[in-house]
């Protein structure tokens, strides 16, 4: 019976460590992605937390990185074949696009003329943007694909990798 | 016999077509020599050392954010390429000038050549290219260099 118990305590323990160990904040698929809150072009300041409930994908960016810039309309049509579906832990597909300009015109232009419609933000202070730092940035473009518990799946997946990526978390795929 | 002569006429193609490559491959008309790189470590150095005598620094990217630099804009709009030109021919000719960008890695950056092409056709005699290889945050800010307010 000791025996038995003991076994049942174990048990739990070790689910209760996993179950932390997920939604401790990092940068490693199974992580909570750190919380990003930044200003969009209007002013008014949009938190990746506040998009709990949908599958996320965090692209950091600049209109000064050509790579990048080429990227857009690729999410562009991610975002338009995505957006409504249904995820495995998320029910619709959002872009949180954090920019590393440093010029609003720059960035306010590319977005109006290139008729981005997923969400952007901003706090104008290219490489010293405090998300960087959090996010570890070693470079542009760079991704974070996060579940609608804010839990990451992938990191710095682009092209084909990402629409698999996000294939894969679907639900009732026909 | 006519195999062997086969083989030979190959082998000097595909060894003429990997010379080429690789002068093509260095070459990419970077307007810069090696000596021309200065070491983050090196301007970091000086820039800590008030005694030291100080270059220019001159950030042709997109945010000055070296101690001490000059904003110039990206060079590779020539407006602030004419900056540039003007800031610098106020300078003697042998004046100790280094510019930077940091965007981006070295292949990808559209700033660094104009800027380095603008003081080799002016003729200056003494001017460095940061050699930021990857970009300004890994090879500098994550580095401790000093930074601008």
């Amino acid at each position: 019976m000791r025996t038995l118990i003991l076994l049942a305590f174990l048990i739990m323990s070790g689910s209760t460590v996993l179950t932390l160990s997920a939604q401790t904040t990092g940068l490693e698929p199974g992580n909570k992605a750190p919380e990003i809150k930044l200003p969009t072009l209007k002013g008014d300041t949009i938190g990746l937390s506040s998009l709990k409930g949908k599958l996320v994908l965090i692209d950091f960016w600049g209109t000064w990185c050509s790579p990048c810039v080429e990227e857009q309309s690729e999410l562009a049509k991610l975002y338009a074949k995505y957006k409504q579906l249904d995820y495995t832990n998320g029910k619709g597909f959002e872009i949180y696009g954090v920019s590393l300009d440093s010029k609003k015109p720059n960035w306010e232009n590319f977005v109006t003329k290139n008729k981005i419609n997923w969400i952007q933000v901003s706090d104008l202070k290219f490489w010293r943007s405090p998300v960087a730092k959090t996010y570890n940035i070693q470079g542009l473009p760079f991704n974070v694909l996060i579940d609608g518990r804010g839990i990451i799946l992938a990191k710095n997946v682009h092209g084909a990798d990402l629409e698999k990526e996000i294939e894969r978390n679907r639900l009732n795929k026909k | 016999m006519n195999a062997k002569i086969l083989v030979f006429l190959l082998f000097t193609a595909a060894t003429s077509m990997f010379a080429s490559c690789q002068i093509s491959a260095q070459g990419q008309s970077d307007p810069w020599t090696a000596q021309q790189l200065l070491a983050p470590a090196d301007l970091a150095k000086v820039l800590n050392d008030p005694k030291a005598p100080q270059p220019t620094v001159y950030c042709i990217g997109m945010d000055a954010i070296i101690k001490g630099s000059v904003d110039v804009g990206p060079a590779m709009m020539p407006e602030n390429l004419n900056i540039l030109k003007q800031k610098i021919s106020k300078l003697p000719k042998n004046a100790s000038i280094v510019v930077y960008c940091g965007c981006c890695p070295f292949s990808r950056c559209p700033n660094i050549r104009p800027a380095m092409n603008l003081l080799k056709d002016m003729q200056f005699t003494n001017y460095k290219l940061l050699n930021l290889p990857q970009n300004v945050k890994v090879d500098w800010m994550d580095k401790g260099y000093p930074m601008s307010e």
